[in-house]
């Protein structure tokens, strides 16, 4: 069982006969998505605010960042552990660079100069990550991105004059825009629902675009990609890159949602955990992320009860991560979605067997 | 060329020659590394003259700090150690190392409340984390040999779970091991601070059990270099290092090999933790904290070389120490800067092979 | 054992050299497509290549020979820059390509294949050629997805027909037998506008029938493209080479016409004596 398989989706170019324009044709290959699509533009109607943005909105903000981890992961075989700390970095510059309870510290600027700065300031990052980590064979990326992680959550701890130390910042509220206060539930979900969509459809698309079609070469057979005329040290630094511009706007809706940054937003403990997220998901296909970040936010949501329904200290939360992780890794490393691809097949071939 | 764990027999005949060669090919870094040495030996050596701690500070506190930081190194170099012994062989990032570490600190102190005695602490940390290594090596690692990354994950997800059982039975309170009352104490050392208005020269004083505890790591560390080239298991080990694939003509003994080193990298980071929490304490968030010390240590010193270890702790340890007397608010930033600098320049560490 | 190098230099009471057509158009002053000057390289205290010295010219075809251990590969490496030479220095039409990376040397017109083939196992054999074209064309980071009607996915049509592989254009190459594999290998080397291309033992494990394909498929290379082809198998090698340089011990030992090289008595002595396919 590969831990990160190549994605689907039929080679490129290929010709189809099906009838129907180019729309019907995808609407049809798609459909689940489609429907899942329909349901998330429906949520606020069956639900109330808490759900709606404690548990969707985290789920999918939460989803965006583990996606830039699958995007690296999955596609690039470079698993790092510093998407969650350029998420950090995205949303400690928005809200030193914006409105925060902080005077002192925070400069107040305006959202469209604040946010796009804090973005380009965490993609720098996120490059330089990837460059320092390019250079060195793979199982070497965790430990340096890590390194990076931690050294970062330590920063962000000891640090008082720009980063408010433990302490960190408070009341940094989504902006209001166009005449919509963003901070409000139902416009906040669906910003956050806007953005991970797009980021979803972005991953999806350009896996099959020369940048992503080179990226998996890289991953499969560097060797052989530099023999035919690629860089492969700067396809790795690119794909991280463009992984730190998934994971900068996951940090700045973060932050949005949370109305709070301190050092454990983007702390070890949840850099371990968004790794948990990608990889309980599964590595495979970028609806892994965001399968991943669901099953973790319901748990995180109701562990409590059911830990003391069952007569356990409800606080080991992190005990159940773990156990489930490790059940994930020992019997489906290629996560959720790999056991889900699995099951249709037996069954698929189950009915084929029974057959009409 | 430098191999695994530090320079073969080959090597050491014709090291005077190599100094020259190098020396004649680099002449200006070396006269830049010269000048460097020298003047670090005066500044560890000579007092400070006035207006020269006028503008760096007082030399009881660069030397303070300066020595921590080395003695900090000793302690990095166990738990290091351990850690890239288990990658150089294995492949294995044992993302769990921290949490053995801790483990062994914990387990050290209640052995040392119940018997009293200190040392007795070292043999449960060291036996009890050999135990953990020895069932995560052999029920686990073994059926999934060749899948670096997956057991790297196990590893972490093992981490997760060892980290809150341990907070679940010893709580977030920190726990400072007692030092033993043989240890109490400063020991002068011939190293000036002060020259007194009076002309009489203050020597540093400086606590005994931090210099015991050093003494003990170098030793520890001349041992594990010892055992690596001076015995049979030791050639495996290296062997093995050097290339993986050789091990598989060994046939079974491999198996064994790999549950020793990982046994033994396991009880090095017990015992590791017993002197942790007598250096400064063990709670909750150390493990992290010690993972993280071992993967600067080896980024900097280089994967799967013990020399690399040590020179990689002395480095982190100083850079540390220093950071945070000097430069209290970036103290990590410049530990960090070090860490990119040399992946910047040398990608697999000082003393690393490629 | 006579000693020469791509000059014709000579010791005093050394036999004759070996006239080659390298030799011959050196003579005339036109340029080198490759060219090794003193190429050295170590692996720790083993000279695996000792003072390499080697002019192909333009168009040529030739030939490295040797057995095992003789340095043909890692000749091929240090041309292909896969490590650079410990010592000397590797031009590729005239420009000194010695520190440049593989990928450098393969946009500037150099190709080569992998005795092992080094293919995608879990892409198609479509899009394991489209990776070649795309590596030696623009639009390498391309945002925009290629499309069925692009110039780019002609070429890929074209390269696959050209090693007889457009039954098998859309099977993974996991699934393909070892023989198409070899010539999937061919197509990859072909991609772009090659002008040099390196063939590591490309008849490695092929059948006869498939070995004659093969000499096919090199014989019908147009004749601007030159190529170095590293063989054991002798048979294959000089039916498409015009010239041959035999190495032995990480140095060359003996250059010059395929005929002349089968016939030379020292060559049969110290390698067609042991093994020969």
């Amino acid at each position: 069982m590969a831990l990160a398989q190549i994605t689907d989706s039929g080679p490129i170019g290929a010709e189809t006969t099906q009838r129907g324009g180019p729309l019907s044709r995808w609407a049809s290959q798609h459909a689940a998505t489609l429907i899942l699509g329909v349901l998330l533009l429906l949520l606020p109607t069956v639900t109330g605010d808490f759900i709606l943005v404690q548990v969707a909105g985290w789920a999918m903000i939460l989803g965006i960042i583990a996606l830039s981890l699958m995007f690296l992961a999955g596609y690039g075989g470079m698993v790092s552990l510093a998407q969650m700390t350029v998420a950090g970095v995205s949303g400690y510059m928005i809200t030193v660079l914006g409105a925060s309870s902080l005077p002192t510290i925070s400069l107040f600027w305006p959202w469209w100069v604040a946010a796009p700065l804090a973005i380009v300031i965490a993609v720098a990052f996120g490059t330089l990550t990837g460059a320092l980590s390019s250079r060195t064979e793979g199982i070497y990326t965790i430990m340096i991105t890590l390194a990076i992680a931690a050294a970062f959550f330590y920063l962000t701890l000891q640090n008082w004059p720009i980063f408010n130390g433990f302490a960190g910042f408070t009341t940094i509220p989504a902006p209001v825009a166009f005449g919509i206060n963003w901070k409000h539930p139902l416009p906040l979900y669906y910003l956050i629902l806007f953005f991970a969509a797009l980021s979803y459809v972005a991953v999806v698309y350009v896996s099959r675009a020369p940048f992503g079609l080179a990226l998996q070469g890289v991953r499969d057979n560097p060797r052989r990609m530099e023999a035919i005329g690629y860089n492969v040290t700067a396809h790795r630094v690119a794909a991280y890159a463009f992984a730190a511009l998934l994971a900068a706007v996951g940090g700045i809706l973060m932050v949005w949602l949370n109305n709070q940054i301190s050092p454990g937003s983007a702390g070890i403990e949840a850099t371990i955990d968004l790794l948990v997220i990608a990889v309980v998901g599964g590595l495979g296909h970028p609806i892994g992320a965001f399968v991943g970040a669901i099953i973790y936010v319901i748990l995180r949501t109701f562990a409590l009860d059911a830990l003391v329904a069952v007569g356990l200290d409800g606080r080991r939360f992190q005990t159940i991560i773990g156990l489930g992780f490790l059940v994930i890794v020992l019997f489906s490393p290629d996560g959720v979605i790999g056991l889900w691809r699995r099951w249709t097949a037996r069954a698929r071939s189950a009915q084929e067997r029974n057959g009409p | 060329m430098t191999t695994a764990f530090g320079d073969d027999e080959r090597t050491h005949a014709g090291r005077g020659d190599a100094l020259a060669r190098w020396i004649g090919y680099h002449p200006v870094a070396a006269l830049i590394i010269a000048v460097v040495v020298i003047f670090a030996a005066w500044l560890v050596l000579a007092p400070w003259p006035a207006g020269f701690e006028d503008v760096f500070g007082k030399k009881r506190l660069f030397i303070n700090a300066l020595i921590n930081g080395i003695t900090l190194g000793g302690l990095y170099f166990l738990v290091a150690s351990g850690f890239t012994l288990i990658f150089g062989l294995m492949r294995n990032v044992n993302l769990a190392h921290g949490s053995l570490y801790l483990f062994g600190g914990y387990m050290g102190y209640e052995a040392g409340q119940w018997s009293g005695s200190w040392l007795f602490g070292y043999v449960i940390a060291f036996v009890s984390c050999a135990i953990v290594g020895i069932a995560m090596q052999f029920l686990i690692f073994r059926r999934m040999e060749g899948q670096d990354l997956r057991q790297t994950l196990v590893t972490l997800g093992l981490s997760i779970v060892f980290s809150d059982l341990m907070v679940w039975v010893w709580g977030g309170n920190a726990i400072q091991i007692d030092t033993p009352d043989y240890l109490m104490g400063p020991v002068p050392t011939p190293i000036v601070v002060a020259v007194k208005s009076s002309g009489e020269t203050v020597f540093l004083q400086y606590p005994r059990v931090r210099l015991v505890i050093f003494a003990a790591a170098v030793l520890i560390g001349v041992g594990m270099w010892l055992a690596l080239h001076r015995t049979r298991i030791g050639v495996m080990i290296r062997a093995g290092v050097d290339d993986r694939d050789m091990l598989s003509v060994l046939g079974y003994r491999v198996q064994l090999l790999f549950v020793l080193v990982f046994a033994f990298g396991a009880g090095l980071a017990g015992m590791a933790g017993i002197v942790g929490g007598t250096f400064q304490s063990i709670s909750l968030g150390e493990d992290s904290h010690f993972l993280l010390a071992s993967l600067q240590v080896v980024i900097v010193g280089g994967m799967g070389s013990i020399p690399g270890a040590a020179l990689g702790a002395i480095i982190i340890g100083c850079s540390e120490q220093l950071g945070l007397v000097y430069f209290q608010n970036y103290a990590t930033m410049l530990t960090f800067l070090i860490m990119v600098v040399v992946l910047a320049i040398r990608p697999q560490g000082l003393l690393g092979r490629r | 054992m006579a000693k020469v190098d791509g000059a014709g230099a000579l010791r005093p009471g050394e036999e004759r050299p070996l006239s080659t057509i390298a030799e011959r158009m050196t003579a005339a002053g036109t340029g080198n497509a490759i060219e090794l000057r003193g190429v050295s390289r170590l692996f720790g205290a083993l000279s695996a290549l000792t003072d390499i010295t080697l002019n192909v010219r333009p168009g040529e075809r030739r030939a490295v020979l040797g057995s095992n251990g003789a340095g043909k590969t890692t000749l091929l490496n240090c041309v292909t820059g896969d490590f650079p030479p410990t010592a000397g220095t590797v031009r590729f039409f005239g420009e000194d390509v010695t520190m440049l990376p593989p990928h450098e040397r393969i946009r500037r017109g150099l190709r080569r294949t992998y005795q092992i083939s080094l293919l995608f196992q879990r892409l198609t054999v479509r899009e394991n050629v489209y990776l070649a074209c795309r590596g030696v064309s623009r639009g390498r980071f391309s945002f925009i997805r290629t499309r069925a009607s692009d110039a780019i996915m002609q070429s890929v049509a074209d390269l696959v027909s050209l090693v007889h592989l457009e039954s098998v254009i859309d099977r993974l190459v996991g699934e393909l037998a070892h023989g198409q594999q070899r010539q999937l290998e061919i197509a990859l080397a072909l991609a772009g506008a090659p002008r040099f291309i390196l063939f590591d033992e490309p008849a490695a494990g092929l059948s006869p029938n498939e070995r004659g394909d093969l000499v096919a498929i090199l014989t019908a290379l147009p004749p601007h493209i030159g190529y170095i082809i590293i063989e054991h198998d002798m048979d294959v090698a000089l039916r498409v080479v015009e010239s041959v340089t035999m190495m032995h011990n990480g140095r060359i030992f003996k250059e010059g016409a395929p005929h002349e090289i089968e016939a030379d008595p020292e060559v049969q002595e110290l390698y067609l004596g042991g093994v020969h396919a």
